[in-house]
């Protein structure tokens, strides 16, 4: 085929002047491995708010003791969420699907004979189960009739019941959180570690009536978890709660909310904070460096048909169509730009893989920056092709070969 | 077989008229081995640019094998000058990265149909034109002459109508220049049509035939009664060589 041969001209002028095909490459090579490393980091980042939305619940509210912006943790100190302020939001709020209040505290010492550990103890109502969708693995479950009965009960975290028991059968068992002791009723699923680190499974769930009475000796709460039943109103819920809160709490302007309240929405928006803006700015200087490549590539290619104007009237005096050199010219910046795109997606891929590797960053390797910078390539090939080849096939053979 | 009829050619800068042919008739029947000679700016170039269907004319006709060139496109100008001219130029014009025997295939690429056996024919012209132990070399590695003799195996690998040579000694020292109108003279007995353009007396009386321009007109058109022997003179040239 005509343009198959064509095409084999094109690729040995490239490879007769590998300096020059290298330069109009680097451009590209450059904006293509810079576009995506930013996509795999910008893919990971995306993950990571995921995993976190996910962990935090798409239907959840968190009403956390303690104000401030953001995310922050619950302040342990601020005494004022109270038991009675879950049963108002379940009393008088709408459209909610569970109310779980609970209490807690860190490093709690849990003693079983001889072994010791320390554990976060929760102290939680019986819906506290279906509202973290965090089921039993072996056991039972905290009941309605714990909480009415102040039972000294206790479901252990994966991590805590091997730390205790190892191998051995916990349920049924006693053990020592603080000064109480509790028997063992069920453990839990284990849930690894969080997005922040800390390892989901070391705790003990106990009844929130015995931990607020005979553990922790408070009447406030930590936390409130709150499942609405329809995700779309999780805003204008959430706003009511404040309201209601802010009302229960004696709380006027200017003064601050003495809680917290947080959504998935909160918490994807916190995750993503500055390294999503971040992601775009640098997703633009790659663009904005293709753009450059391309524009060098441009260059070099007009260079290119002014030193070869020679060889150009030669193959027109032989019998190449205008066609025939235009072809040529434009397949040389196709394969430029293809051939750099697939060098730059090489070597986006082995720094992505390397910084992941160095710096625990979270990153994606995907087909899509791949397909992104094939298509990046083409157009640059053709865009900044086009004008080059145009002007090599409009030179005139008789002018050319003077 | 050539065939031109009161060919002209104006050029215009800027709204300054200057005639380079005036009116130029002649024919040229197939296996003749014509010279056409002129001072520089007797409109000989652009005669040369039109015989090799590179340029038109402004008026006239020019039939080449049966088709007049005047009304074709830029692609069946091209096509015309791959199928029916091999070009031999003063400065060889070869592709400096590429071997003797891809600088003598080079037309093939733009023919209609890629001769299967393309390599054998390039490695025939090449030795046609004495290349045999060259066909791998690149240009800087040849001499002038050596280079010239590319060209020509370039320009016949088509098998042309016309074989149209402009000032094909121009860049050539004496002995090389000789060798090269030797080969000239060897096809022209094989039986090809030649044309060449040049200013040099000398070179032109190889020819059979001289065609003198003068101020873009024929001034002289006449045969060469005992046109001069190229391979006696590379001889002698070569024997002078090794006397000194």
């Amino acid at each position: 085929m005509r343009i198959l041969r064509i095409a084999k001209e094109g690729a040995r002028a490239l490879a007769a002047n590998k300096l020059r095909t290298f330069l109009m490459m680097a451009g590209t090579i450059i904006g293509i491995a810079a576009l995506t490393v930013i996509m795999a980091i910008g893919k990971g980042t995306e993950k990571n708010v995921m995993k976190r939305v996910m962990s935090f619940g798409t239907h959840a509210i968190m009403v956390a003791a303690g104000g401030g912006r953001g995310f922050s943790p619950p302040d342990a100190n601020i005494t004022t969420l109270k038991l009675d302020d879950a049963d108002a939001i379940r009393d008088q709020i709408r459209g909610l699907e569970f109310v779980s209040p609970t209490a807690q505290k860190r490093a709690m010492p849990i003693k079983a004979g001889a072994a010791q550990t320390e554990a976060t103890a929760i102290a939680v109502r019986a819906d506290w189960f279906d509202a973290w969708e965090w089921y039993v693995r072996d056991g039972d479950p905290i009941t309605d009739e714990d909480m009415a009965a102040m039972s000294r009960v206790c479901v252990l975290g994966a991590t805590t019941a091997r730390d205790l028991f190892g191998d051995q059968n916990p349920i049924g068992e006693d053990v020592q959180i603080g000064d109480v002791r509790f028997r063992v009723k069920g453990i839990l699923h284990s849930r690894g570690t969080s997005p922040m680190g800390g390892d989901f499974d070391a705790r003990v769930i106990i009844p929130l009536s015995t931990g607020l009475r005979r553990l922790f000796n408070q009447d406030h709460l930590f936390n409130i978890r709150i499942k609405v039943k329809d995700a779309s109103q999780l805003v204008p819920i959430g706003e009511e709660i404040r309201r209601l809160l802010r009302e229960r709490h004696h709380v006027t302007p200017p003064q601050e909310d003495d809680f917290a309240i947080n959504t998935a929405a909160g918490v994807a928006k916190m995750a993503r904070g500055i390294s999503g803006t971040l992601t775009y700015l640098l997703a633009a200087l790659a663009g904005l460096s293709l753009l450059v490549g391309g524009i060098v590539l441009m260059n070099i290619l007009l260079i290119s048909v002014g030193e070869r104007t020679k060889e150009i009237g030669l193959r027109r005096a032989l019998g190449a169509t205008q066609g025939d050199i235009f072809r040529q010219f434009l397949l040389e910046s196709l394969s430029v730009s293809i051939i750099g795109m697939a060098a730059g997606s090489l070597l986006g891929w082995a720094v992505s893989i390397t910084l992941a590797r160095v710096t625990q960053f979270p990153v994606v390797i995907s087909w899509e920056p791949f397909a992104l910078a094939l298509g990046f390539a083409l157009v640059v090939g053709v865009f900044f092709g086009v004008q080059p080849a145009r002007r090599a096939a409009r030179l005139k053979p008789v002018e050319a070969l003077r | 077989m050539i065939e031109l009829e009161s060919i002209e050619k104006t050029y215009l800068a800027g709204s300054v008229e200057t005639r380079v042919l005036k009116g130029i008739s002649f024919r040229i029947e197939g296996g003749e081995y014509v010279a056409i000679m002129g001072a520089s700016g007797t409109g000989k170039s652009t005669l040369m640019h039109i015989l090799g269907c590179l340029d038109k004319p402004t008026a006239g006709h020019y039939r080449l094998g049966g088709t007049d060139m005047v009304n074709l496109d830029d692609d069946a100008l091209s096509h015309l000058r791959n199928g029916k001219i091999g070009f031999v130029f003063q400065q060889f014009h070869l592709l400096d990265r590429a071997t003797a025997l891809r600088n003598a295939m080079l037309p093939l690429i733009y023919a209609d149909e890629y001769p299967a056996d393309a390599h054998r024919r390039a490695e025939t012209a090449l030795t046609a034109v004495g290349l045999t132990d060259r066909m791998t070399y690149r240009p800087n590695q040849l001499s002038g002459g050596q280079q010239q003799r590319v060209a020509i195996a370039r320009a016949l690998i088509t098998n042309p109508t016309l074989l149209l040579a402009d000032e094909p000694t121009g860049n050539l020292d004496s002995k090389s220049g000789a060798e090269v109108m030797a080969i000239f003279q060897r096809l022209h007995r094989d039986g090809r049509t030649i044309i060449v353009v040049t200013h040099d007396r000398a070179v032109a009386e190889h020819a059979d035939r001289v065609i003198v321009l003068k101020d873009g007109m024929i001034a002289e058109d006449q045969p060469v009664a005992r046109p001069r022997d190229a391979e006696a003179e590379a001889i002698a040239l070569a024997e002078k060589e090794v006397a000194q």
